[in-house]
């Protein structure tokens, strides 16, 4: 009597929870589908140069077109400012729900987010190059080469690098000489700020990639790139290459003239200096901790000249202009 | 209970003690940056409020880090003791009776709402602790009573279907996404004494168990048992799983998901010391914390001045330790 009453509870409880679940997995789906009516608009660009393109990316793939291409889908958000910035705005036909630059780029046909793209919607919009980024983009290459598609993955770890990707791209889309003029103007901001700092002696520089646990940018990034190149010595390579979470400890002990901290979608560093332990630190009481958008030095794109002016004039103000 | 078993649960009590304080001692002076006994005695005595940067380390981040290592590590062992035992389920632990998830959906929401700051993390943890435990309670109540077998299969349930709805929140939250996957990793990096405050909150609640020892002891035999002997099984149930509530869901608000500890030290000391509670719950939380407290210790030592997630080491260090045990115990 009293287990046919259990049971019978239980299934209450099942039969619940399944339509509880099902109605969240609609409410999900629902936010997603909307917005793939408009592939297909790009029109033949007037630079478009003929005969076959073949470069290596940074993955060391070799990436062949018969063409320079014409309908290119994004799937990083550096990857669709670079786009754009060497004109190749009307050849793109999808990008990322996180592709916020230049502001056309938001009403680009989403294909997914970051991490989890939409191979169907993808192949859906034809494209006969996709733009993907390293890290957790890289299953994925296999995946749409095995559909017929053409993948460079944008993956720089240097400063040089995000140029070499940007002359290549614009091999691909048949925009050189506006890529050249890209790479022309971050040459030129590089040479600028490295002629400002080569002298002065470089302070400790600390990085906050992320607040909870402690990130930072260690080696092998770009990011550590550009605080060597802004003039700084980045201690956060001592935990190792990549992003690396740190310990707060070692953060007094290595007590940092400058801290940066990055802010923006995915980062919010609130309130740095009532941290535990960030009372004593150099960078607290000389009044040098800043807060700097990510979107300038986390994206490996064209607009990380500006995020090493920024960087340079935060490790060395007195030889900075003033902004 | 004869004299030589009391000789032998004094004697287990204090040899608890000596490792917990020397476990203690260990966690307070290594670390990326090692103090000697000597220099914590100094930074001790001082005070906080020092500018060397020793002081700092000591007291700002490392003093309370331990302190709430330890905290965690004790209510999730007693919380497990109590479940294991009130459950007679041998894989019972705070995580699978669905007050840890659902703690954690409540956690979720506050970064989802933008409330992640005390005390809105631990009030919103507690309030999905309770509401799951709520929901799991309704369900095996039958005629005033608490259907055990019941209790146990909804729980799971409930916390199944809490984990997907997290899981839909973390799809939906975009840019919040990181914020909850480190969230759900657990780890005690960065906190500091506003955290220990609300831990705290949960150092008398580990002393409720004491109290019912005898019920606990009783109930391992059985409810139907229970009764003929006279406990008032529903009352000790209720008590204890309410309290098991409170030291899963204050855990899971400062330093999120971390497992293995409440499954695996209430079995580890009840192979050492047996089943009666009286030792059985003092030991567990001292095991409990000393082992946290290791843990931590090793995930910000080993790979110094990278971390480790502090939930890989508690499973790294406990499994060969469970499974060394077991054996011996068969022997």
């Amino acid at each position: 009597m009293s287990t046919t009453r259990s049971r019978r509870g239980l299934a209450a409880i099942i039969l619940l929870s399944v339509l509880i679940a099902a109605v969240l997995g609609a409410l999900a789906l629902s936010g997603c589908g909307s917005s793939s009516a408009s592939a297909g608009e790009a029109s033949p660009d007037a630079f478009a140069s003929s005969g076959p393109v073949t470069v290596t990316d940074d993955s060391g793939a070799t990436v062949t077109l018969a063409q320079p291409a014409q309908k290119v889908v994004s799937l990083a958000p550096a990857d669709t400012e670079i786009a754009y910035a060497i004109g190749g705005g009307s050849k793109m036909v999808g990008g990322t729900s996180y592709d916020d630059y230049p502001a056309e780029a938001r009403s680009l046909p989403k294909v997914g987010d970051f991490a989890s793209p939409s191979v169907e919607k993808i192949v859906a919009l034809q494209p006969d190059l996709v733009l993907a980024a390293g890290g957790i983009q890289a299953g994925l290459r296999s995946k749409l080469e095995k559909l017929g598609m053409q993948v460079f993955v944008v993956d720089p770890t240097t400063y040089d690098g995000v140029m070499a990707d940007i002359t290549r791209l614009g091999q691909l889309m048949g925009l050189e000489a506006p890529a050249t003029k890209v790479v022309g103007d971050m040459t030129r901001a590089k040479a600028t700020v490295q002629a400002r700092v080569a002298t002065l002696d470089r302070p400790a520089t600390f990085i906050e990639v992320y607040s909870k646990p402690l990130m930072t940018a260690g080696g092998k990034t770009f990011i550590d790139d550009l605080v060597t190149l802004a003039g700084g010595s980045n201690i956060g390579t001592q935990a190792g290459d990549g992003f690396p979470n740190f310990s707060s400890e070692v953060l007094v002990k290595d007590n940092p003239a400058v801290y940066v901290a990055m802010a923006g979608a995915q980062s919010s560093p609130g309130a740095i200096a009532e941290r535990p332990g960030y009372s004593g630190l150099a960078a607290v009481k000389d009044g040098k901790v800043f807060v700097l958008d990510d979107d300038l030095i986390a994206r490996p794109g064209p607009r990380l000249a500006q995020g090493l002016e920024q960087l340079a004039a935060m490790i060395h103000p007195e030889a900075s202009p003033a902004p | 209970m004869t004299s030589g078993a009391r000789t032998s649960g004094r004697l287990g009590v204090a040899l608890a003690v000596v490792i917990f304080a020397a476990c203690l001692l260990a966690s307070l002076a290594l670390g990326p940056v090692s103090l000697s006994p000597l220099k914590l005695a100094h930074y001790l005595m001082a005070g906080p409020g020092g500018s060397a940067p020793g002081s700092i380390i000591f007291w700002q981040i490392r003093l309370p880090r331990v302190l709430l290592a330890f905290l965690v590590g004790a209510a999730l062992s007693v919380a497990g003791v109590i479940l294991q035992d009130l459950f007679l389920n041998p894989l019972t632990d705070p995580y699978v009776t669905g007050v840890s998830s659902g703690a954690a959906l409540g956690a979720t929401f506050g970064i989802v709402l933008h409330l992640a700051a005390l005390p809105w993390m631990t009030i919103l943890a507690l309030i999905g602790g309770f509401a799951t435990l709520a929901v799991v309670w309704i369900a095996a109540r039958r005629r005033g009573k608490i259907d055990i077998y019941v209790l146990l299969l909804a729980g799971v349930t409930i916390s199944y279907l809490v984990t997907a709805v997290i899981a839909v929140l973390m799809i939906r939250a975009g840019e919040d996404m990181d914020a909850i996957v480190y969230w759900l990793l657990g780890s005690f990096s960065g906190r500091s004494w506003p955290e220990v405050k609300v831990a705290l909150f949960a150092l008398p609640f580990m002393i409720v168990p004491l109290f019912f020892a005898k019920e606990m002891d009783i109930l391992l035999q059985g409810e139907k048992r229970a009764l003929e002997l006279g406990v008032d099984v529903e009352r000790a149930k209720r008590v204890l799983l309410v309290t098991a509530a409170v030291l899963t869901a204050v855990a899971v608000s400062v330093s999120g998901i971390i497992g293995f500890v409440g499954l695996v030290v209430p079995h580890i000391v009840r192979l050492l010391v047996g089943p009666s509670h009286m030792r059985l719950v003092p030991i567990a939380l001292l095991g409990g914390a000393a082992l946290m407290g290791i843990a931590d210790l090793l995930s910000r030592t080993m790979l110094a001045p990278a971390e480790i997630p502090v939930g890989v080491v508690t499973t790294f260090v406990g499994a060969p330790l469970f499974v060394y045990l077991l054996r011996r115990g068969r022997a």
